[in-house]
């Protein structure tokens, strides 16, 4: 396949209490069409992408309000699959070009958390679980924390090594204008943060943001564009006790695999990645269920900067920040991870451009596991 | 003839001190515990109450009960604590417990003497040939206002007693009930604490109706008291029941296997059932045990009952899965004051 | 309040699943607790293996802090789950403890 985003854009990711849902997404979009150099008519389809608005916010039928809000009175979809929200619009919007149906659409991933006290937020993240988990009083640090002693069980991960990754990425994020946190941080400081799921820590997991991305996808690729040359979806079961492993996400390795063969290329081709790290050990199964390192050396390869900016010896992974520092909107991720790639291949990173950056990727996962969206992009060479 | 075929019992793990509670409110622990003859008292966890106690000491009597749950005809739940104020408690418990949908389900309250009442009534279905197997359970989560006197004994557990007429362990020889209109302990609906009238709970209340219950059986059974081997009494503090035993002429043999109030305090509907059960875990074939209950409002049921042979069988059952009162009151984990609070649903 | 209804369906699954023994695969102890949960945290909550080969997600009851740990032997039980209002329909369910 090659579909070409020819337009992005985000806003700045973090606690926006003055910014409502529908003033994220005209910003986002604005960027984007203006990024795209093209007419906001030509636009055929909306996909929007978000996980919240009918628990927290009882608001519904994103898809009319948000293109009654951008103007655009074209068919207009909501897509949710929890935090993979974002990853499910962008797959959602390339098979409907696919089809021939449209030539020109847009995938808005926006999302409102700060309206709402952190519980009332933790509960309703905890939809994206299984009922015996709600009802078990788990949280999905909690859940993730599992997956997390079961890794360290098995390979030796340690606490450190999980600190590590927290780490890079707030080093990501400080060059990085719209990410939520823009220092960086110690390991120190990150085993010093406060439990909150033994053994995952504060500085473990990712935050509650407010924030929105959009991208424009075309049939037809324009000189400034990257393309799309893979995009695939595996589901794994909904919670974490009906996996087969608990230290492997196998949506992940099969969405992976799947992107691979469709790209016709492997993960040693990968210059640049943006990886679903909702907590430190996430990143950690990522890489190793994607094949960027053998499993159980994750933590190890990650501690030692093989994946950091600057230091790295095959890929930067989360050169934005990731969901860790950059924040995690949840249905916007996915969406921002597009932009990011994109970015990257287009040379427009600034202070953290990887150099020479051809091939990057996306993996946006839903809950613990159950839903993965791998992309693959290539820097378009007109 | 009719009697138990099984029995079941459940005390939550956790204890919290007298001298705890004592020191909580500037009062002197020794004098507490010399006038209440209690040292500490069972504490529910936060996410028990008496459904959950009811479904565990139940649970235990019919594992070691060679039959399917569906046989049970009839279960009638006794508590103080009953979570609902409508709603029963007994088809919860049914219902967990897959007893079916043949069964006469009943609610009992008559304070600490709940369940005992529903031993009388599954007896008498028993009897008549109405229904083969029938389950009477005293089950609280007893609940006292902080700083009151209640505090120091109100406690909590539950015990399962399976009725029928084959292979009993232990036959219901006679049995009668002593009742009367006595407002010594009281709760009245919407309120969440009991009140209770002080001394006035002792002599015209406990001594009363224990003493009454009890002549009652010794004239219609005829037993003499020294020919008893066990006797257990409803058990509101450590010195009621040594006292009442006295003046029935029992010994202190006879009585002290009873005396769980000296390691739990007061668990209401379940205090005499769970003494009972301390004393059958242990009885050998062809002994008598004379039981009294006390429920305030007021009214004491009193039972006679003798062990078969079958009784050692059923040792060997609970020998095999490690079941007994006194492994449960030997596993337990202390708790301080704030944390009782906590589990009591006070904080 | 709960719906009542999905508190009953649920009920058939409990019975199902009480006093089953298992062990613990993995564990995590839950300090920041969701809606419904404030009054028993802080609490572990525990993957279990039951001796039938299914896994459950559930709470850990009456678990002493230094015990915790992979491989530790549990026994399921009926105990309330999610706090309700108080005019609302109690919801138990199951949770494991150590045996």
């Amino acid at each position: 396949m090659n579909i070409a985003v020819i337009g992005s854009g985000m806003t700045v990711f973090g606690e926006l209490w003055e910014t409502s849902p529908r003033a994220l997404a005209r910003d986002a979009v604005k960027q984007a069409v203006v990024d795209s150099g093209c007419d906001k008519k030509n636009i055929q389809a909306l996909y929007v992408a978000n996980m919240l608005s009918g628990t927290l916010g009882t608001q519904g039928h994103l898809g009319a309000l948000f293109a009654e809000e951008l103007g655009l009175s074209i068919p207009a979809y909501t897509i949710e699959g929890a935090c993979a929200s974002g990853g499910l619009a962008i797959h959602t919007a390339v098979l409907s070009i696919l089809s021939g149906e449209y030539e020109t659409v847009l995938v808005l991933g926006v999302e409102k958390m700060t309206d709402h006290k952190p519980e009332e937020v933790s509960s309703a993240l905890m939809g994206a679980g299984s009922n015996e988990e709600r009802l078990a009083g788990a949280t999905f640090p909690g859940l993730y924390a599992i997956l997390a002693r079961a890794h360290m069980e098995a390979y030796g991960t340690t606490e450190k090594e999980l600190a590590s990754v927290a780490v890079k990425n707030h080093f990501h994020a400080s060059c990085n204008p719209k990410a939520q946190y823009q220092k960086p941080i110690s390991i120190e400081a990150v085993l010093h943060s406060s439990c909150v799921a033994d053994p995952l820590k504060l500085l473990d997991c990712s935050p509650v943001t407010d924030g929105a991305a959009a991208v424009i996808l075309s049939k037809k690729p324009t000189k400034n564009s990257a393309v799309i040359i893979a995009s695939q979806v595996a589901t794994d079961t909904l919670g974490i006790a009906e996996r087969k492993s608990l230290t492997t996400l196998a949506a992940t390795t099969e969405a992976s695999y799947k992107a691979f063969a469709q790209a016709s290329i492997s993960c040693k081709d990968i210059h640049v990645a943006e990886v679903h790290d909702c907590f430190t050990i996430a990143e950690i199964l990522a890489l190793e269920d994607m094949g960027f390192v053998k499993k159980g050396e994750a933590g190890k390869r990650i501690g030692e900067g093989t994946f950091s900016l600057g230091t790295a010896k095959q890929c930067v992974i989360n050169s934005s920040g990731g969901l860790k520092a950059c924040g995690h909107p949840v249905g916007a991720t996915g969406v921002k991870q597009i932009v990011e790639i994109t970015d990257q291949l287009r040379g427009r990173c600034g202070k953290r451009q990887v150099k020479n950056a051809r091939f990057g990727l996306t993996h946006n996962v839903g809950g613990t596991g159950a839903t993965a969206v791998v992309h693959i992009l290539r820097k378009e060479s007109l | 003839m009719t009697g138990i075929v099984s029995y079941g019992t459940y005390i939550p793990k956790y204890r919290v001190s007298i001298k705890e509670i004592a020191m909580a409110w500037k009062k002197n622990p020794d004098d507490i515990i010399k006038a209440l003859g209690v040292t500490e008292k069972s504490v529910p966890a936060i996410d028990e109450d008496s459904v959950t106690i009811a479904i565990e000491a139940a649970s235990q009597s019919l594992s070691l009960f060679p039959q399917k749950p569906n046989v049970i005809e009839a279960l009638f739940v006794g508590s103080e604590s009953h979570p609902y104020a409508v709603n029963p408690t007994s088809t919860i418990v049914g219902e967990l417990l897959d007893i079916g949908h043949s069964y006469l389900a009943s609610d009992l309250e008559f304070a600490c003497k709940a369940g005992t009442a529903g031993i009388q009534m599954i007896a008498g279905l028993v009897t008549s040939g109405q229904i083969s197997y029938g389950m009477a359970i005293g089950t609280d989560t007893a609940q006292s206002k902080p700083h009151d006197a209640l505090e120091y004994t109100s406690a909590s557990a539950g015990v399962a007693v399976l009725l029928g007429k084959r292979n009993t362990i232990a036959d219901l020889i006679s049995f009668t009930s002593y009742s009367s209109d006595t407002p010594d302990f009281w709760r009245r609906d919407g309120i969440r604490y009991p009140s209770h009238a002080g001394r006035f709970t002792g002599e015209p209340a406990y001594f009363a109706h224990v003493m009454g219950a009890a002549q009652q059986l010794i004239t219609k059974s005829k037993i003499k008291v020294s020919d008893v081997d066990y006797c257990v009494f409803h058990m509101p503090n450590g010195k009621f029941p040594r006292e009442v035993a006295k003046r029935l002429g029992f010994t202190d043999t006879q009585l002290t296997r009873s005396l769980i109030v000296d390691h739990i305090g007061n668990p209401y509907s379940a205090s005499s059932l769970l003494g009972f059960a301390s004393i059958l875990d242990i009885a050998k074939p062809n002994q008598t045990i004379f039981m009294v209950s006390y429920g305030s409002g007021a009214g004491s049921d009193a039972f006679l009952w003798k062990t078969t042979k079958e009784i050692s069988k059923f040792h060997s059952k609970q020998k095999k899965y490690g079941i007994s009162v006194m492994s449960q009151l030997k596993t337990t984990t202390d708790i301080s004051y704030i944390e009782y609070l906590k589990h009591t649903h006070k904080l | 309040m709960i719906s009542p209804v999905k508190i009953w369906r649920n009920q058939k699954y409990i019975a199902s699943r009480i006093g089953l023994i298992g062990k613990i695969i993995s564990w995590s102890f839950i300090r920041v607790p969701p809606d419904g949960f404030s009054g028993q945290a802080p609490y572990p909550i525990a993957v279990v293996e039951l001796e039938d080969g299914n896994r459950i997600c559930s709470q850990i009851v009456d678990w002493e802090e230094d015990s915790l740990k992979i491989g530790l032997n549990v026994k399921t039980v009926v105990r309330r789950t999610i706090e309700t209002t108080q005019d609302g329909v109690i919801p138990y369910g199951i949770k494991v403890k150590p045996i």
